[in-house]
């Protein structure tokens, strides 16, 4: 059943494994990346404060945020976990190096994580917090540069006190939709024979060897299904000595379908990016410019009536919408499945639909703002620098009158797929196909009204 | 274990170098070349904040550049007095500079002429310029012989009312429905013998039309006063120049009309937003009763209450001269008065 329909590109690209291998992989990435991680924070915190001229907000908000939703997160999944620079202090100190494998353990105070909060509830909470003051961080450079720091803080602070990526996987509000939306992925870290891994007992993977550490994510890579917590660090493509871990391209969206691993938090988080997405079309791309005043706080009781109404969307009406629509499709389908899960599982149905539609939403920030980025190359600080020749070059709209195309395209494609995922769903409850389809109709219907309010929203 | 002490090795470059680096090669920009020094100006509705920053401060001789970028809305660009500089608009997202050498030290206004918000007129910021080899010293306080003579001779700048009139015939005992003819005065000057004090553009400066028609009247006595009243209007504008009716329009359009209307009318776009009516200059019988000096220390002073705003940190008193003969065009020759 795993193995339907896999390509192993190792078997087509073989010196790919090389490279994977090789340990310098990953710090060639997050080294890269830590320079303009540390020039976002250094130009957030002294450069100029009109947002548009500054590196720190150019970069982080328009083109690295474009380049996770549109490329990265839909074509790569994870990758970009193995290139962030956010928990690499803390990581490099756990491991006291930054490219070899220093023998032993890990140096940290190998406190035990709580398993109450071995889940994506933090994530969730940490990502409304943040997105219920996005308009300030997403303008103000001082406030992006200060988030930016506190992120690596708690990681390097995370990983003092627990072993591994417990920032990147409990509590990095990134990570957690970059982990649910990272199902859709057309590649996965996959061992290429589960049976081999069950007859070796070692498991190198895990507790790691003199080649490589054990998996810093806490995956067992043997039983590995779905791609919400492999980080693709490739640790474990250099550990097992069997070469039993491939890289496989498979097709779009596969670990929808991964039943037994379905669950609420996850839901939830299904739940918040689509209101979030929902939510931020109307502010930033609506006709409603007092409302993009009450997010900007023009007043403190603006700003509280929005967080309210926001968090309220987000955790209540959106989901009990939701909570409706699958008590409906039990009623339709005639099936018996408790209600919990049939919430948490046509939630999956909502990830095409949420990832498509943030890419509609990034679609008009990007190729709106994207000129920015020529500008605060050559002049980062904006301070009038000319480093490339490009500190004059005007803010150009790209593409505009194509904006609404790609739009309409990838929400059309987004939905189409929710709607045949939802029928997926349905037959996983029962046999019965006249069952499934009934099923599934009430959770197509919010698809496509949720579709048209996007459309709605971007077209208007 | 050398690769692993050239990562720690780029590692320690970013975190610090970068940093360091960045402000080294800063300082390398601005002081060994202190042209390229460049200043970012924010500008965003008053309601919003209006600029940021709101003053800096450069040295006298000191050549700096002022990068003004709009963050709302389309503002327009000035700086004043006396440097003649207007970027013109500035939308939203978009960027204007200018390269500016402020030699002498003192106080100048940089400022939005669009009509840009209810507050617009409020927008303004200050360039502060010290003499960096005696920067304590403050530059003298800016003498205004006109103020200055209107103050001693006791004349209340903020009245809205006739100056100096209370003995004449008051204006609305005129007949203004036919608006006043600098054409026909032109004509009619000719045949007329006119006192000595109209014909000096100080006296015009410091009296009210009503006053030199008294004195016409008393010369020409057999004339009829519609016939005079052509005569004064056509005195009062005799000798504007034509350039500095030009700017004059250009300046007034962008920083005057959004109250005062285009033609003068009292009826801009924004009038309805001010604490009091702003005054009609196209209305001939309310002009008739001013004093050039007057509406020259109103603009520069400003109206007390009123939402008339202070234009004398952005013109210099030649250019406020300038204005105050627009006024009187726009008195005698706006289409509400009749004359094309
Ligand atoms: S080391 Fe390789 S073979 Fe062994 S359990 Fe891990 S992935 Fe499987
Ligand atoms: S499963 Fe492998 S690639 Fe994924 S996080 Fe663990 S070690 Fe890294």
């Amino acid at each position: 059943m795993i193995k339907s329909q896999r390509i192993n590109v190792f078997q087509h690209v073989p010196f790919l494994r090389g490279i994977l291998k090789s340990r310098l992989f990953q710090p060639v990435l997050t080294l890269t990346t830590l320079f303009f991680f540390t020039l976002a924070i250094v130009t957030g915190l002294f450069g100029t404060p009109v947002g548009n001229r500054n590196f720190g907000i150019v970069f982080v908000w328009i083109v690295w945020w474009g380049l996770l939703i549109i490329l990265l997160v839909p074509f790569l999944g994870r990758l970009w976990c193995a290139a962030c620079p956010i928990p690499v202090p803390g990581e490099w100190l756990q491991r006291r190096g930054i490219i070899n494998r220093r023998q032993g353990r890990l140096s940290t105070l190998r406190w035990k994580f709580p398993k109450r909060l071995r889940n994506m509830w933090l994530q969730n909470f940490g990502f409304l917090g943040i997105a219920i003051f996005s308009a300030i961080i997403l303008t103000r450079p001082e406030v992006s540069a200060w988030l930016l720091l506190g992120f690596s803080l708690i990681g390097i602070v995370l990983s003092i006190l627990y072993e591994n990526r417990v920032f990147c996987r409990y509590v990095c509000p990134v990570g957690g939709f970059i982990g649910l939306y990272s199902l859709m992925a057309p590649i996965e870290v996959r061992v290429a024979d589960p049976q081999v891994c069950a007859t070796h007992t070692p498991k190198d993977c895990i507790i790691g060897n003199e080649y490589a550490y054990g998996c810093p994510w806490m995956v067992f890579p043997g039983t590995l299904e779905r791609n919400t917590y492999c980080g693709m660090c490739m640790e474990c493509i250099k550990a097992c000595p069997k070469n039993n871990v491939v890289i496989n391209l498979r097709p779009v969206g596969s670990d929808l379908m991964v039943a037994k691993e379905r669950r609420l938090d996850e839901a939830y988080k299904a739940f918040i990016m689509l209101a979030c997405a929902l939510l931020y079309s109307a502010v930033l791309l609506g006709p409603w410019g007092w409302l993009k005043q009450w997010a900007n706080m023009d007043t403190l009781p603006h700003w509280l009536i929005y967080a309210g109404v926001f968090l309220l969307a987000n955790l209540l009406l959106l989901p009990g919408l939701f909570t409706l629509t699958a008590l409906l499709s039990r009623r339709w389908g005639g099936v018996q499945v408790p209600l919990r899960q049939l919430v948490t599982d046509y939630a999956y149905t909502l990830v095409p639909l949420g990832l498509t539609a943030w890419i509609a939403f990034s679609f008009s920030l990007v190729f709106t703002n994207g000129s920015y980025a020529f500008g605060v190359l050559s002049d980062p600080f904006g301070w009038g620098w000319n480093l490339f020749g490009t500190t004059e070059s005007a803010w150009t709209p790209f593409g505009s009158s194509l904006i609404p195309f790609l739009q309409t395209g990838i929400l059309t494609a987004g939905m189409l797929f929710a709607v045949n995922t939802a029928y997926k769903i349905a037959g996983q409850h029962t046999p019965n196909p006249r069952q499934a389809l009934r099923g599934m109709l009430p959770v197509a219907g919010f698809i496509t009204s949720i579709t048209f309010v996007f459309l709605w929203l971007y077209l208007g | 274990m050398k690769r692993e002490l050239l990562a720690i090795g780029i590692v320690v470059l970013i975190l610090f170098g970068l940093p360091v680096g960045a402000f080294i090669y800063q300082r390398q920009q601005t002081s060994s070349d202190s042209t390229k020094r460049v200043i970012i100006i924010q500008a965003t509705v008053p309601e919003a904040g209006g600029f940021q920053p709101s003053a800096i401060k450069v040295n006298a001789g000191e050549t700096v550049t002022l990068r003004f970028s709009s963050m709302d809305v389309t503002h327009g660009i000035a700086i004043g007095p006396g440097l003649g500089i207007d970027l013109g608009h500035v939308d939203p997202g978009h960027v204007k500079e200018v390269t500016v050498t402020f030699d002498k030290a003192g106080t100048y206004t940089f400022y939005c002429n669009t009509w840009c918000s209810p507050d617009h007129w409020r927008m303004r910021g200050i360039v502060e310029v010290t003499d960096p080899d005696n920067p304590d010293a403050i530059p003298i306080a800016y003498h205004d012989p006109i103020i200055e003579r209107l103050v001693a001779e006791g004349v209340n700048i903020d009245a809205n009312v006739t100056m100096g009139m209370a003995d004449h015939p008051q204006p609305d005992v005129l007949t203004f429905d036919q608006p006043p003819s600098i054409e026909k005065g032109n004509i009619l000057a000719a045949t007329l013998s006119i006192p000595e004090e109209l014909s000096d553009a100080e006296w015009r400066l410091t009296h009210t039309p009503m006053e030199g028609l008294e004195l016409l009247a008393d010369k020409n006595p057999s004339n009829s006063m519609n016939d005079l009243i052509h005569v004064i209007a056509y005195l009062w504008v005799s000798d504007t120049r034509f350039e500095a009716i030009q700017w004059a329009e250009n300046y007034f359009n962008q920083n005057c009309a959004a109250c005062h209307g285009q033609t003068g009318d009292g009826n801009g776009p924004a009038a309805n937003q001010t604490a009091e009516s702003p005054v009609a200059f196209g209305d001939a019988a309310y002009m008739f009763g001013m004093r050039s000096d007057v509406l020259y220390a109103k603009i520069r002073r400003g109206g007390m209450g009123t939402d008339m705003p202070n234009f004398g940190t952005l013109l210099t008193p030649e250019e406020t001269l300038k204005l105050v003969s627009y006024l009187w065009q726009l008195a005698f020759l706006a289409p509400n008065s009749g004359i094309e």
